[in-house]
């Protein structure tokens, strides 16, 4: 009886152990435990970027047994994804991890409070070793907390299409001279509505930004967040613009426009090589080549950046191209981090990921695609092209709300500079619109360089 | 009859609850809907009003209470022009969909062969409605390599920019609707075939032609319809936004920004709840104006059977 008796208290406390460690995982190839559970995710791209997502999170599945990932991809569309995320960080109501933007740091983590997880809380889960200890500092909150994990830097290049250069009787722009030279030939040799290069408003307010970087050496809003160009600066840049237009390189908005496309890569205008190029995010030239198709998409080229735009060189920026962050909410976090740090550093899920969202910043992962032969040549192309020009620090506030928008101020300034063509008021009204939200401030290229010496 | 039998007849007494129900069941089948009303439209409708009192961002909090969002919309360039092409879109749309809508009412109110065809013909554009696919359609139509400048191409004529160019691109929006004129059609039809035969043969006896008869018989008698029509078209009007929003995003140059589109921008872009909630309520104002002067109005232009008594 004595013997039944303790029969009975082993059996229970076995039957205790095991239910205490039900829903617990062990795996084998990683030694990481972890709890069954559901994940949510969500990012933004288009559809190359969710074929390489969805095959990583199968994967993911199939690896760790018992973690099921719910998924939603969307389209940046003209910024629609921005204001439905932004809506969900009101409500409370967010996914466990999530595609973010660098600058919605400041826009969203910093304004209402502490969105994002700590990454340094699951540093044991998640390899920051990694990264560099500048792409960690650029991702942290000005309270030091790792908010997001750069997948990529990015910066914006020229892609030309080689063939409709060829049609002129010109090389590919390799400097602002070359590039101003092409547009009468084009009109001349290939007609009225070729033009070597198209650009949106957004993009022309980012060469522009170029320009005034280019001739004044420094960033044109500072890490201290002031901006550093002066009224004037501001307009001769802005006429610089207008001399795209004026000497057809560029088309105007009026006529741009007018076709309706979306985006570039959806203008009959570019797919037909009416436009020889664009001024696009290194990660980007994908879409320009699928755009194009099979035939065609050869003919587009990585040009360098235009080391001619002024005394200080391209003016070239560059920033962390997109990150990936774990919710402050998740209920799961260590199981969050393990898959963030498959998408990121796992090998496997790294060759997965490919580079759709362009050249990864992770050591591990840059080394695994390199030595499978796994980098588009066009994107490393263009990645080197940017990276390679000595690009200048980016501060989040050049893309404002205020500023960047289908109804902010780059896109009526810009819209009115190409109607209008009064290059005086429309200084005014850049310069007003930056000083809202970024204080003019006299800084030189000396007292920058001394500061960063410092 | 036993005693039994007549006490079962007796209707049982009722609680006063018992009565309460019995009297308000009525009440039970509009809950559902009243619930719906004060959630989803007298909430929503009057926090609206008191946060357009109020300096408020989404994402940078309430700072305070201001009457400058309602100064905006009188003061700042932005506001005031959205305000004025508001108007100019509704005062281009309304009469010339009225007028669209009467004229093929009235030539379909003729016994012609296959009217019935030419009737479903007309009004299948409003079935459509305000859809993002007949924008979308319109959108590639008018834009540069569209249908509309193929044929301008054809006949050796240079197309303007429909919808890039300032000058084009509001009546090309306006166009929209107004091509959606079969819903005004349809009753302006049903108003026709309610006019006395009997009126038309006195006038005819009275040698008044065709024309004379229209405006001097037909209109006067379907003024009760044209009225109602007006006040419809009106409030749509000044409520437009799919059009702008698709075809030209408020552009080019804000040309196309209505007031509808400027509260969406300053709703979900910018996130300025405050100012969007002030221009929606100058917008509400503004449209109950109009609604009552044309209710004022009616006794000197509508005619109602009735009145003559």
């Amino acid at each position: 009886m004595r013997k039944q008796g303790y029969s009975v208290m082993m059996a229970a406390a076995m039957a205790a152990s095991l239910l205490g460690s039900a829903g617990m995982v062990h795996a084998d190839e990683t030694s990481a435990d972890y709890e069954e559970c559901t994940l949510t995710f969500d990012w933004w791209g288009g559809e190359t970027r969710e074929t390489a997502t969805v095959a990583a999170i199968e994967a993911f599945e199939a690896k760790y047994p018992g973690i099921t990932i719910n998924y939603t991809p969307g389209e940046w569309s003209g910024g629609d994804w921005e204001s439905t995320k932004a809506l969900e960080y009101q409500s409370g109501a967010m996914p466990d991890i999530q595609q973010t933007n660098f600058d919605w740091i400041s826009k969203y983590h910093e304004t209402l409070g502490n969105l994002y997880l700590d990454l340094n809380t699951v540093s044991d889960t998640l390899d920051l070793t990694q990264y560099s200890d500048s792409d960690l500092a650029t991702c942290s909150d000005t309270q030091g907390a790792l908010v997001g994990l750069p997948v990529a830097m990015t910066g914006r290049t020229f892609f030309w299409n080689k063939a409709t250069f060829e049609q002129a009787g010109l090389e590919v722009p390799a400097s602002l001279a070359d590039l101003e030279a092409a547009g009468p030939v084009f009109q001349e040799k290939l007609g009225d509505n070729y033009y070597p290069l198209d650009l949106g408003t957004y993009d022309r307010a980012i060469l522009a930004a170029f320009y005034v970087q280019a001739q004044t050496g420094v960033p044109i809003i500072d890490e201290n967040g002031n901006l550093t160009a002066t009224e004037d600066q501001l307009k001769d840049a802005l006429d610089f613009i207008l001399r795209l237009e004026d000497e057809h390189v560029i088309p105007t908005l009026e006529y741009a426009d007018g076709e309706g496309a979306d985006s570039i890569d959806k203008s009959a205008r570019f797919i037909n090589g009416e436009y020889a190029g664009i001024f696009e995010w290194d990660t980007a030239g994908g879409k320009y080549v699928t755009a194009l198709g099979e035939e065609n998409g050869a003919n587009l080229v990585v040009g360098n950046e235009l080391t001619d735009m002024g005394p200080a060189g391209s003016g070239v920026f560059s920033k962390v191209s997109m990150m990936f962050s774990i919710s402050a909410k998740t209920e799961h976090p260590h199981e969050a981090a393990l898959f963030l740090n498959y998408l990121l550093n796992d090998p496997e899920g790294v060759a997965l990921m490919g580079t759709e969202r362009g050249i990864p910043e992770s050591k591990i992962a840059y080394d695994t695609l390199s030595e499978a032969g796994a980098i588009d040549s066009l994107q490393s192309e263009a990645h080197e092209a940017v990276m390679s020009a000595d690009p200048m620090y980016w501060n989040p506030l050049f893309d404002d709300g205020s500023l960047k928008g289908s109804t902010s101020a780059y896109t009526t300034i810009y819209e009115n500079l190409s109607y209008d063509r009064d290059s005086a008021q429309c200084a005014a009204d850049l310069y007003s619109a930056y000083t809202e939200i970024a204080p003019y401030a006299e800084v030189t290229a000396e007292a920058e360089s001394e500061t960063a010496a410092e | 009859m036993s005693k039994s039998t007549a006490m079962k007849s007796r209707p049982a007494k009722k609680t006063p609850l018992q009565r309460w129900l019995r009297n308000n069941v009525g009440f039970f089948f509009v809950l559902l809907w009243l619930v719906g009303f004060l959630v989803f439209k007298a909430y929503p409708f009057l926090s609206s009003l008191v946060y357009s009192f109020q300096d408020y961002n989404m994402f940078k909090g309430m700072k305070g209470w201001t009457l400058q969002n309602y100064r905006d919309v009188f003061t700042v360039k932005q506001e005031r022009t959205a305000l004025i092409i508001t108007f100019k879109y509704a005062f281009m749309t309304v009469p010339l969909k009225l007028i669209m809508a009467l004229f093929i009412a009235y030539i379909l109110n003729f016994k012609i062969k296959g009217v019935n065809f030419f009737r479903t013909a007309y009004y299948i554009p409003s079935i459509l409605g305000g859809s993002v696919a007949i924008a979308v359609l319109w959108k590639a139509m008018f834009n540069d390599d569209g249908v509309i400048h193929m044929i301008f191409e054809a006949f050796g004529l240079q197309a303007p920019h429909f919808l890039t160019n300032p000058n084009w691109a509001l009546f090309m929006i306006c166009l929209l609707r107004v091509w959606q004129f079969g819903s005004a059609m349809v009753i302006f039809l049903a108003a026709l075939k309610g006019v006395p035969t009997e009126l038309y043969e006195a006038a005819s006896l009275d040698g008044a032609g065709k024309t004379r008869q229209f405006f001097s018989v037909t209109v006067p008698l379907i003024t009760p319809v044209i009225f109602y029509n007006l006040i419809t078209q009106l409030v749509q009007a000044f409520q437009e936004f799919n059009g702008p929003y698709i075809i030209t995003n408020g552009g080019p140059r804000g040309s196309t920004t209505l007031m509808s589109l400027l509260i969406y921008n300053n709703a979900f872009q910018n996130w300025d709840i405050g100012k969007a909630c002030a221009q929606a309520w100058v917008l509400f104002i503004i449209l109950l104006a109009l609604t009552l002067v044309a209710f004022w109005s009616q006794k000197h232009w509508v005619y109602y059977a009735d009145n003559e008594q």
